[in-house]
Protein backbone atom coordinates (compact mmCIF):
# COMPACT_ATOMS: atom_id res chain seq x y z
CA UNK A 1 0.00 0.00 0.00
CA UNK A 2 2.91 2.42 0.83
CA UNK A 3 6.45 2.45 -0.26
CA UNK A 4 8.04 4.13 2.91
CA UNK A 5 7.87 2.29 6.41
CA UNK A 6 8.48 3.82 9.78
CA UNK A 7 9.88 2.75 13.29
CA UNK A 8 6.45 3.51 15.06
CA UNK A 9 6.24 3.84 19.17
CA UNK A 10 3.36 2.50 20.87
CA UNK A 11 2.96 3.97 24.49
CA UNK A 12 0.68 1.36 26.14
CA UNK A 13 -0.03 -0.58 29.18
CA UNK A 14 0.62 -4.26 28.62
CA UNK A 15 0.84 -8.05 29.75
CA UNK A 16 1.82 -9.48 31.87
CA UNK A 17 0.73 -6.21 33.61
CA UNK A 18 -2.69 -6.43 34.54
CA UNK A 19 -3.35 -2.30 34.24
CA UNK A 20 -6.26 -1.24 32.23
CA UNK A 21 -6.21 -1.59 28.12
CA UNK A 22 -3.34 -3.87 28.70
CA UNK A 23 -5.45 -6.24 26.52
CA UNK A 24 -6.03 -3.81 24.02
CA UNK A 25 -2.32 -3.02 24.05
CA UNK A 26 -1.81 -6.92 23.19
CA UNK A 27 -3.91 -7.26 20.37
CA UNK A 28 -3.50 -3.81 19.01
CA UNK A 29 0.50 -4.81 18.59
CA UNK A 30 -0.06 -8.20 17.83
CA UNK A 31 -1.64 -6.43 14.40
CA UNK A 32 0.21 -3.54 14.24
CA UNK A 33 3.64 -5.04 14.28
CA UNK A 34 3.02 -6.83 10.88
CA UNK A 35 0.79 -4.05 9.19
CA UNK A 36 2.19 -2.46 6.02
CA UNK A 37 4.39 0.60 6.47
CA UNK A 38 5.70 -0.74 9.70
CA UNK A 39 9.17 -0.80 9.57
CA UNK A 40 9.39 -1.70 13.21
CA UNK A 41 7.04 -1.63 15.98
CA UNK A 42 8.40 -0.89 19.78
CA UNK A 43 6.03 -0.87 22.74
CA UNK A 44 6.68 1.65 25.24
CA UNK A 45 4.83 -0.30 28.38
CA UNK A 46 4.09 0.25 32.12
CA UNK A 47 6.77 -0.90 34.79
CA UNK A 48 4.87 -3.30 36.62
CA UNK A 49 5.57 -5.80 39.15
CA UNK A 50 4.41 -8.63 37.18
CA UNK A 51 7.76 -8.02 35.33
CA UNK A 52 9.14 -7.15 31.88
CA UNK A 53 6.58 -6.40 29.06
CA UNK A 54 6.21 -10.06 26.92
CA UNK A 55 6.23 -10.26 23.58
CA UNK A 56 7.15 -13.43 22.59
CA UNK A 57 3.90 -14.47 21.66
CA UNK A 58 3.32 -11.93 19.25
CA UNK A 59 7.04 -12.35 17.60
CA UNK A 60 5.69 -15.78 17.38
CA UNK A 61 2.54 -14.66 15.02
CA UNK A 62 4.52 -12.04 13.54
CA UNK A 63 8.14 -14.32 12.73
CA UNK A 64 8.96 -11.55 9.85
CA UNK A 65 7.98 -8.68 12.37
CA UNK A 66 10.92 -6.49 14.08
CA UNK A 67 8.99 -5.76 17.80
CA UNK A 68 11.08 -4.96 20.20
CA UNK A 69 9.49 -4.18 24.33
CA UNK A 70 10.76 -2.11 27.10
CA UNK A 71 9.13 -0.81 29.95
CA UNK A 72 9.60 3.16 30.50
CA UNK A 73 6.91 4.36 32.26
CA UNK A 74 4.76 3.52 35.52
CA UNK A 75 1.45 4.01 36.84
CA UNK A 76 1.48 7.65 39.37
CA UNK A 77 4.70 8.11 38.19
CA UNK A 78 4.56 12.05 37.97
CA UNK A 79 7.68 11.97 35.74
CA UNK A 80 6.06 9.38 32.89
CA UNK A 81 6.01 12.23 29.90
CA UNK A 82 9.94 13.43 30.53
CA UNK A 83 11.06 9.20 30.55
CA UNK A 84 8.69 8.86 27.43
CA UNK A 85 9.90 11.13 25.48
CA UNK A 86 13.37 9.61 26.25
CA UNK A 87 12.71 6.63 25.12
CA UNK A 88 11.27 7.80 21.91
CA UNK A 89 14.17 9.37 21.49
CA UNK A 90 16.15 6.88 22.61
CA UNK A 91 14.66 4.46 19.97
CA UNK A 92 14.53 7.02 17.17
CA UNK A 93 11.01 6.61 16.71
CA UNK A 94 9.22 8.14 13.67
CA UNK A 95 5.96 8.22 15.02
CA UNK A 96 4.19 7.28 18.28
CA UNK A 97 0.74 6.14 19.33
CA UNK A 98 -0.55 6.14 22.46
CA UNK A 99 -3.26 4.14 23.99
CA UNK A 100 -5.13 5.83 26.53
CA UNK A 101 -7.78 6.50 29.12
CA UNK A 102 -7.65 9.25 31.38
CA UNK A 103 -6.52 7.20 34.54
CA UNK A 104 -4.30 5.79 32.52
CA UNK A 105 -0.65 7.35 34.35
CA UNK A 106 -2.59 7.18 37.75
CA UNK A 107 -4.82 7.51 39.60
CA UNK A 108 -3.03 10.34 41.91
CA UNK A 109 -4.15 13.41 40.14
CA UNK A 110 -1.18 15.34 40.12
CA UNK A 111 0.87 12.12 38.53
CA UNK A 112 -2.32 11.32 36.85
CA UNK A 113 -2.81 14.81 35.20
CA UNK A 114 0.87 15.05 34.15
CA UNK A 115 0.75 11.42 32.78
CA UNK A 116 -1.76 13.05 30.50
CA UNK A 117 0.50 15.84 28.99
CA UNK A 118 2.35 13.29 27.38
CA UNK A 119 0.97 13.68 23.89
CA UNK A 120 1.34 17.37 23.79
CA UNK A 121 5.09 16.69 25.10
CA UNK A 122 5.87 14.78 22.05
CA UNK A 123 4.24 17.07 19.58
CA UNK A 124 6.21 19.55 21.11
CA UNK A 125 9.47 17.78 20.41
CA UNK A 126 8.58 17.25 17.03
CA UNK A 127 7.32 13.80 17.68
CA UNK A 128 3.92 13.14 14.90
CA UNK A 129 1.74 11.23 17.63
CA UNK A 130 -1.86 9.84 17.03
CA UNK A 131 -3.58 9.14 20.05
CA UNK A 132 -6.43 6.26 21.03
CA UNK A 133 -8.54 7.67 23.28
CA UNK A 134 -10.96 5.44 25.03
CA UNK A 135 -12.53 7.92 27.23
CA UNK A 136 -13.84 11.36 27.60
CA UNK A 137 -13.86 13.36 30.72
CA UNK A 138 -16.96 15.20 29.71
CA UNK A 139 -19.27 11.73 29.80
CA UNK A 140 -17.52 9.89 33.57
CA UNK A 141 -19.35 10.72 36.78
CA UNK A 142 -16.44 11.52 38.87
CA UNK A 143 -18.25 10.51 42.60
CA UNK A 144 -19.99 7.53 40.35
CA UNK A 145 -16.93 6.34 39.73
CA UNK A 146 -14.78 6.39 42.89
CA UNK A 147 -12.63 9.84 42.28
CA UNK A 148 -14.09 11.81 44.71
CA UNK A 149 -16.66 11.97 47.29
CA UNK A 150 -17.91 15.85 47.50
CA UNK A 151 -19.60 17.56 44.64
CA UNK A 152 -17.68 20.58 44.86
CA UNK A 153 -14.86 18.03 43.86
CA UNK A 154 -16.79 16.17 41.29
CA UNK A 155 -16.89 19.57 39.52
CA UNK A 156 -13.47 20.72 39.71
CA UNK A 157 -12.30 17.82 38.73
CA UNK A 158 -15.08 17.65 35.15
CA UNK A 159 -13.34 21.28 34.59
CA UNK A 160 -9.58 20.14 35.25
CA UNK A 161 -11.29 17.09 32.76
CA UNK A 162 -11.84 20.06 30.24
CA UNK A 163 -8.53 21.38 30.79
CA UNK A 164 -6.67 18.12 30.31
CA UNK A 165 -8.74 17.31 27.30
CA UNK A 166 -7.58 20.23 25.74
CA UNK A 167 -4.03 18.64 26.12
CA UNK A 168 -4.63 15.69 24.76
CA UNK A 169 -6.28 17.47 22.07
CA UNK A 170 -2.75 18.65 20.77
CA UNK A 171 -1.69 15.46 19.42
CA UNK A 172 -1.67 15.28 15.77
CA UNK A 173 -4.89 13.19 15.32
CA UNK A 174 -6.95 11.60 18.60
CA UNK A 175 -8.86 9.23 17.35
CA UNK A 176 -12.02 7.66 18.91
CA UNK A 177 -13.79 4.68 18.91
CA UNK A 178 -17.57 6.18 18.77
CA UNK A 179 -19.19 8.61 16.25
CA UNK A 180 -20.89 10.76 18.76
CA UNK A 181 -18.03 10.94 20.68
CA UNK A 182 -16.13 12.69 17.60
CA UNK A 183 -19.14 15.30 17.16
CA UNK A 184 -19.60 16.07 20.68
CA UNK A 185 -15.25 16.82 20.79
CA UNK A 186 -15.47 18.94 17.31
CA UNK A 187 -18.28 20.73 18.32
CA UNK A 188 -17.36 21.22 22.18
CA UNK A 189 -13.74 21.85 22.36
CA UNK A 190 -13.78 23.26 18.14
CA UNK A 191 -11.30 20.25 17.60
CA UNK A 192 -10.25 19.58 13.37
CA UNK A 193 -8.13 16.93 14.08
CA UNK A 194 -10.26 14.00 15.98
CA UNK A 195 -11.57 11.18 13.89
CA UNK A 196 -13.27 7.96 14.16
CA UNK A 197 -11.26 4.80 14.27
CA UNK A 198 -13.49 2.08 15.16
CA UNK A 199 -12.65 -0.09 18.33
CA UNK A 200 -11.97 -3.29 16.49
CA UNK A 201 -12.07 -7.28 17.06
CA UNK A 202 -9.57 -8.78 19.04
CA UNK A 203 -8.96 -12.06 16.67
CA UNK A 204 -10.55 -13.26 13.96
CA UNK A 205 -12.35 -16.10 14.81
CA UNK A 206 -14.27 -18.61 13.53
CA UNK A 207 -17.88 -18.01 14.00
CA UNK A 208 -18.63 -19.45 17.32
CA UNK A 209 -22.04 -21.65 18.92
CA UNK A 210 -24.74 -19.36 19.75
CA UNK A 211 -27.39 -19.84 22.47
CA UNK A 212 -26.62 -21.57 25.94
CA UNK A 213 -23.79 -23.87 25.98
CA UNK A 214 -24.69 -27.32 27.23
CA UNK A 215 -23.59 -28.84 31.18
CA UNK A 216 -24.86 -29.34 34.68
CA UNK A 217 -25.06 -25.57 35.08
CA UNK A 218 -25.89 -22.31 33.03
CA UNK A 219 -23.11 -19.76 34.12
CA UNK A 220 -23.92 -16.25 34.45
CA UNK A 221 -20.95 -14.28 33.59
CA UNK A 222 -19.30 -10.60 34.62
CA UNK A 223 -16.48 -10.07 34.02
CA UNK A 224 -14.05 -6.56 34.70
CA UNK A 225 -12.14 -4.28 36.91
CA UNK A 226 -14.82 -4.11 39.98
CA UNK A 227 -15.86 -1.22 42.72
CA UNK A 228 -16.60 1.62 41.45
CA UNK A 229 -19.37 1.94 39.13
CA UNK A 230 -18.78 -1.31 37.79
CA UNK A 231 -20.07 -3.51 40.79
CA UNK A 232 -21.60 -6.38 41.52
CA UNK A 233 -23.38 -6.35 44.66
CA UNK A 234 -26.90 -5.72 42.62
CA UNK A 235 -25.83 -9.11 40.39
CA UNK A 236 -25.10 -10.81 43.42
CA UNK A 237 -28.72 -9.55 45.07
CA UNK A 238 -30.31 -10.47 41.31
CA UNK A 239 -28.45 -14.14 41.68
CA UNK A 240 -30.11 -14.74 44.95
CA UNK A 241 -33.69 -13.80 43.20
CA UNK A 242 -33.03 -15.98 40.91
CA UNK A 243 -32.19 -18.91 42.57
CA UNK A 244 -35.28 -18.28 45.00
CA UNK A 245 -37.51 -18.52 42.20
CA UNK A 246 -36.54 -21.87 41.19
CA UNK A 247 -33.21 -21.56 38.87
CA UNK A 248 -31.24 -24.46 41.12
CA UNK A 249 -28.96 -24.76 37.67
CA UNK A 250 -27.53 -21.66 37.69
CA UNK A 251 -23.84 -20.60 38.34
CA UNK A 252 -22.40 -16.89 38.98
CA UNK A 253 -18.97 -16.63 37.51
CA UNK A 254 -17.56 -12.99 38.74
CA UNK A 255 -14.05 -13.00 36.47
CA UNK A 256 -11.91 -10.03 37.21
CA UNK A 257 -10.04 -7.85 39.68
CA UNK A 258 -10.63 -4.69 42.11
CA UNK A 259 -10.72 -1.53 40.25
CA UNK A 260 -7.58 0.44 41.29
CA UNK A 261 -10.15 3.30 43.46
CA UNK A 262 -12.12 -0.11 45.27
CA UNK A 263 -9.04 -2.86 46.89
CA UNK A 264 -10.70 -5.03 48.57
CA UNK A 265 -13.74 -4.76 47.04
CA UNK A 266 -14.23 -8.22 45.95
CA UNK A 267 -13.05 -9.70 49.10
CA UNK A 268 -16.20 -7.95 50.57
CA UNK A 269 -18.21 -9.15 47.86
CA UNK A 270 -17.05 -12.89 48.69
CA UNK A 271 -18.00 -12.95 52.38
CA UNK A 272 -21.07 -11.55 51.91
CA UNK A 273 -22.09 -14.42 49.36
CA UNK A 274 -19.83 -17.05 51.75
CA UNK A 275 -23.68 -18.89 52.06
CA UNK A 276 -23.99 -19.36 48.47
CA UNK A 277 -21.67 -22.28 47.29
CA UNK A 278 -22.59 -21.34 43.32
CA UNK A 279 -21.08 -18.18 43.13
CA UNK A 280 -17.40 -18.65 41.52
CA UNK A 281 -14.82 -15.51 41.89
CA UNK A 282 -12.15 -16.35 39.08
CA UNK A 283 -9.70 -13.19 39.87
CA UNK A 284 -7.00 -12.27 36.91
CA UNK A 285 -8.28 -14.20 34.39
CA UNK A 286 -4.98 -15.20 31.61
CA UNK A 287 -5.57 -13.92 27.94
CA UNK A 288 -5.38 -17.77 27.29
CA UNK A 289 -8.57 -18.57 29.49
CA UNK A 290 -10.33 -15.93 28.41
CA UNK A 291 -12.04 -17.79 25.74
CA UNK A 292 -13.18 -20.81 27.98
CA UNK A 293 -14.55 -17.57 30.02
CA UNK A 294 -17.03 -16.46 27.68
CA UNK A 295 -17.94 -19.54 25.59
CA UNK A 296 -18.73 -21.41 28.75
CA UNK A 297 -21.30 -19.29 29.98
CA UNK A 298 -25.33 -18.66 29.04
CA UNK A 299 -25.46 -15.47 28.92
CA UNK A 300 -23.20 -11.85 30.34
CA UNK A 301 -24.14 -9.74 33.28
CA UNK A 302 -23.05 -5.79 32.81
CA UNK A 303 -23.86 -4.39 36.71
CA UNK A 304 -22.92 -0.94 35.92
CA UNK A 305 -24.11 2.03 37.83
CA UNK A 306 -22.88 4.43 34.51
CA UNK A 307 -20.28 4.21 32.50
CA UNK A 308 -17.47 6.19 30.39
CA UNK A 309 -17.92 4.97 26.69
CA UNK A 310 -18.50 1.48 24.84
CA UNK A 311 -17.71 -1.30 26.80
CA UNK A 312 -14.30 -3.47 25.88
CA UNK A 313 -16.05 -6.32 27.46
CA UNK A 314 -18.96 -6.19 25.63
CA UNK A 315 -16.86 -6.47 22.42
CA UNK A 316 -15.19 -9.44 24.55
CA UNK A 317 -18.68 -11.33 24.73
CA UNK A 318 -19.28 -10.08 21.39
CA UNK A 319 -16.77 -11.69 19.97
CA UNK A 320 -17.71 -14.93 21.41
CA UNK A 321 -21.36 -14.80 20.28
CA UNK A 322 -22.96 -14.07 24.14
CA UNK A 323 -26.14 -12.57 24.59
CA UNK A 324 -26.03 -9.69 27.50
CA UNK A 325 -27.93 -8.44 30.41
CA UNK A 326 -27.27 -4.52 30.05
CA UNK A 327 -28.21 -1.81 31.87
CA UNK A 328 -30.88 0.90 30.82
CA UNK A 329 -28.24 4.11 30.99
CA UNK A 330 -29.09 6.21 28.10
CA UNK A 331 -25.61 7.42 26.78
CA UNK A 332 -24.97 3.70 26.97
CA UNK A 333 -27.48 1.87 25.45
CA UNK A 334 -27.31 4.38 22.79
CA UNK A 335 -23.91 4.41 22.05
CA UNK A 336 -23.62 0.12 21.94
CA UNK A 337 -26.82 0.17 19.40
CA UNK A 338 -24.88 2.65 17.27
CA UNK A 339 -21.99 -0.11 17.19
CA UNK A 340 -24.40 -3.02 16.50
CA UNK A 341 -24.91 -4.52 19.94
CA UNK A 342 -27.90 -5.70 21.37
CA UNK A 343 -29.34 -6.33 25.43
CA UNK A 344 -31.75 -7.41 27.35
CA UNK A 345 -32.35 -3.98 29.69
CA UNK A 346 -32.52 -3.78 32.63
CA UNK A 347 -32.99 -0.96 34.88
CA UNK A 348 -29.48 0.40 36.80
CA UNK A 349 -29.35 -0.54 40.28
CA UNK A 350 -32.54 -2.60 40.64
CA UNK A 351 -31.68 -6.62 41.10
CA UNK A 352 -35.09 -7.41 40.43
CA UNK A 353 -34.64 -6.07 37.05
CA UNK A 354 -31.64 -7.63 36.63
CA UNK A 355 -32.98 -10.32 37.39
CA UNK A 356 -35.96 -10.65 35.23
CA UNK A 357 -33.11 -9.67 31.92
CA UNK A 358 -31.37 -12.71 32.81
CA UNK A 359 -34.24 -14.80 33.14
CA UNK A 360 -35.40 -13.54 29.93
CA UNK A 361 -32.36 -14.64 27.81
CA UNK A 362 -31.84 -17.86 29.95
CA UNK A 363 -35.57 -18.80 29.47
CA UNK A 364 -35.64 -18.04 25.55
CA UNK A 365 -33.15 -20.08 23.58
CA UNK A 366 -34.33 -18.85 20.42
CA UNK A 367 -33.58 -14.98 21.77
CA UNK A 368 -30.55 -15.78 23.62
CA UNK A 369 -29.05 -17.03 20.66
CA UNK A 370 -30.20 -14.35 18.43
CA UNK A 371 -28.63 -11.57 20.89
CA UNK A 372 -25.36 -13.42 20.82
CA UNK A 373 -25.59 -13.67 16.72
CA UNK A 374 -25.91 -9.81 16.59
CA UNK A 375 -23.35 -8.78 19.19
CA UNK A 376 -20.86 -11.45 17.10
CA UNK A 377 -21.78 -9.31 13.96
CA UNK A 378 -21.06 -6.30 15.26
CA UNK A 379 -18.00 -7.37 17.63
CA UNK A 380 -16.52 -8.97 14.79
CA UNK A 381 -17.35 -6.23 12.25
CA UNK A 382 -13.76 -4.41 11.61
CA UNK A 383 -10.45 -6.70 12.48
CA UNK A 384 -8.25 -5.08 14.59
CA UNK A 385 -5.46 -5.94 11.54
CA UNK A 386 -7.46 -3.23 9.77
CA UNK A 387 -7.67 -0.58 12.47
CA UNK A 388 -4.29 -0.25 12.53
CA UNK A 389 -3.82 0.07 8.60
CA UNK A 390 -6.70 3.21 9.24
CA UNK A 391 -4.06 4.36 11.84
CA UNK A 392 -1.00 3.88 9.65
CA UNK A 393 -2.95 5.82 6.96
CA UNK A 394 -3.16 8.75 9.03
CA UNK A 395 -0.09 8.51 10.52
CA UNK A 396 1.42 8.80 6.99
CA UNK A 397 -0.76 11.57 6.27
CA UNK A 398 0.74 13.63 9.77
CA UNK A 399 4.22 12.52 8.97
CA UNK A 400 3.90 14.10 5.43
CA UNK A 401 2.68 17.16 6.70
CA UNK A 402 5.84 17.34 9.35
CA UNK B 1 -28.90 -3.01 -0.12
CA UNK B 2 -29.34 -3.23 -3.91
CA UNK B 3 -25.95 -3.59 -5.89
CA UNK B 4 -26.32 -2.95 -9.39
CA UNK B 5 -23.06 -3.95 -11.50
CA UNK B 6 -23.65 -1.09 -13.76
CA UNK B 7 -20.71 -1.52 -15.57
CA UNK B 8 -17.63 -3.89 -16.65
CA UNK B 9 -15.43 -3.66 -19.41
CA UNK B 10 -15.87 -1.82 -22.39
CA UNK B 11 -19.23 -2.34 -23.62
CA UNK B 12 -21.00 -1.52 -20.74
CA UNK B 13 -19.88 1.67 -19.41
CA UNK B 14 -21.22 3.48 -16.28
CA UNK B 15 -22.31 7.47 -17.02
CA UNK B 16 -19.30 9.08 -17.86
CA UNK B 17 -16.94 6.96 -17.05
CA UNK B 18 -13.90 6.30 -19.23
CA UNK B 19 -13.65 2.67 -19.10
CA UNK B 20 -11.43 0.00 -20.35
CA UNK B 21 -10.69 -2.97 -20.32
CA UNK B 22 -8.93 -2.81 -16.56
CA UNK B 23 -12.21 -0.76 -15.23
CA UNK B 24 -15.15 -2.29 -13.35
CA UNK B 25 -17.57 -0.12 -11.67
CA UNK B 26 -20.76 -1.02 -9.89
CA UNK B 27 -23.11 1.08 -8.15
CA UNK B 28 -24.37 0.60 -4.50
CA UNK B 29 -28.13 1.74 -3.12
CA UNK B 30 -29.81 1.33 -0.04
CA UNK B 31 -28.06 0.33 3.31
CA UNK B 32 -24.51 -0.63 3.29
CA UNK B 33 -23.60 -2.37 6.34
CA UNK B 34 -21.92 -4.98 8.35
CA UNK B 35 -24.81 -7.54 7.33
CA UNK B 36 -24.61 -6.47 3.82
CA UNK B 37 -21.29 -5.78 2.19
CA UNK B 38 -20.62 -9.18 1.50
CA UNK B 39 -22.40 -8.64 -1.71
CA UNK B 40 -19.87 -6.08 -2.84
CA UNK B 41 -17.37 -8.17 -1.71
CA UNK B 42 -17.87 -10.93 -3.85
CA UNK B 43 -18.55 -8.44 -6.69
CA UNK B 44 -15.19 -6.90 -6.10
CA UNK B 45 -13.42 -10.20 -5.77
CA UNK B 46 -14.71 -11.14 -9.08
CA UNK B 47 -13.66 -7.93 -10.89
CA UNK B 48 -9.49 -8.55 -9.10
CA UNK B 49 -10.11 -12.53 -10.09
CA UNK B 50 -10.43 -10.64 -13.72
CA UNK B 51 -7.39 -8.44 -13.54
CA UNK B 52 -8.82 -5.21 -13.02
CA UNK B 53 -7.15 -2.14 -12.00
CA UNK B 54 -9.75 0.36 -11.59
CA UNK B 55 -13.18 -0.23 -9.32
CA UNK B 56 -15.61 2.56 -9.39
CA UNK B 57 -18.34 2.80 -6.87
CA UNK B 58 -20.66 4.60 -7.35
CA UNK B 59 -22.25 5.57 -4.16
CA UNK B 60 -24.79 8.58 -4.86
CA UNK B 61 -27.77 6.31 -3.90
CA UNK B 62 -26.70 5.03 -0.46
CA UNK B 63 -28.72 6.43 2.31
CA UNK B 64 -27.24 4.67 5.15
CA UNK B 65 -23.45 3.53 5.51
CA UNK B 66 -21.69 1.90 8.99
CA UNK B 67 -18.50 1.56 9.61
CA UNK B 68 -17.90 -1.82 8.79
CA UNK B 69 -18.65 -1.29 5.22
CA UNK B 70 -16.31 1.36 4.99
CA UNK B 71 -13.62 -0.85 6.39
CA UNK B 72 -14.80 -3.07 3.34
CA UNK B 73 -13.99 0.07 0.96
CA UNK B 74 -10.94 0.44 2.46
CA UNK B 75 -10.28 -2.90 2.63
CA UNK B 76 -10.78 -2.99 -1.60
CA UNK B 77 -8.49 0.14 -1.94
CA UNK B 78 -5.89 -1.15 -0.28
CA UNK B 79 -6.30 -4.97 -2.38
CA UNK B 80 -6.23 -2.82 -5.32
CA UNK B 81 -3.58 -0.32 -4.32
CA UNK B 82 -1.10 -3.28 -4.16
CA UNK B 83 -1.50 -3.66 -7.45
CA UNK B 84 -0.80 -0.57 -8.44
CA UNK B 85 -4.62 -0.02 -9.12
CA UNK B 86 -7.18 2.07 -7.51
CA UNK B 87 -10.59 2.32 -5.88
CA UNK B 88 -12.63 5.46 -6.99
CA UNK B 89 -15.55 6.27 -4.75
CA UNK B 90 -17.99 7.88 -7.10
CA UNK B 91 -20.45 10.57 -6.40
CA UNK B 92 -20.98 9.48 -2.04
CA UNK B 93 -24.39 10.80 -1.03
CA UNK B 94 -24.46 12.99 2.17
CA UNK B 95 -24.41 9.54 4.36
CA UNK B 96 -21.61 8.34 3.03
CA UNK B 97 -19.85 12.00 3.09
CA UNK B 98 -20.41 12.14 6.66
CA UNK B 99 -19.01 8.86 7.29
CA UNK B 100 -15.79 9.44 4.95
CA UNK B 101 -15.42 13.04 6.99
CA UNK B 102 -15.71 11.42 10.44
CA UNK B 103 -12.87 9.18 9.92
CA UNK B 104 -11.02 11.81 7.54
CA UNK B 105 -10.65 8.64 5.21
CA UNK B 106 -12.01 11.15 2.74
CA UNK B 107 -7.93 11.68 2.75
CA UNK B 108 -7.27 8.27 1.69
CA UNK B 109 -9.75 7.93 -0.98
CA UNK B 110 -9.97 9.05 -4.60
CA UNK B 111 -13.41 10.42 -4.72
CA UNK B 112 -15.43 11.84 -7.66
CA UNK B 113 -17.75 14.49 -6.54
CA UNK B 114 -20.62 15.06 -8.75
CA UNK B 115 -20.20 16.33 -12.21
Amino acid sequence: MQDTTWRIGFVTAFPPGRNSLNEFGFHFVNHMASADGVDALVVLADDTDAGPPDVSEIRANNPNATVEAEAVWSFNDAANPLRILRAVRRHKLDAVIINLQFATFGDGKVPGALGLLTPAALRAAGVPTGLILHNLADNVDMQDAGFTDSAVMAAVMNKAGRVLTRALLLSDYVALTIPRYVEFVRDSYGAKNVLLVPHGSFEEMEEPTFGIPDGPKRKILAFGKWGTYKTVDVLVDAFRDLIGRGYEDLELVIAGTDSPNSPGYLDSIAAGCSDLDNVTFTGYVAEEDVAELFTSSAVTAFPYTSTTGSSGVLHQAGSYGRSAALPDIGDFTEVIEEEGFIGQYFTPGDASSLADSLAKLLDDEELNAEHGERNYLAASGIPMAEICDWHITHLNRVIEQK
Amino acid sequence: MQIETVSHRQDDAVDDATPSEETWACRILGRFDAHESEQFRSYFEEAVSQGTKTFIVDLSEVDFVDSTALAELVRAMKQLRQEAGNLILRRPSNAVRIILELTKLDQAFTIEAAA
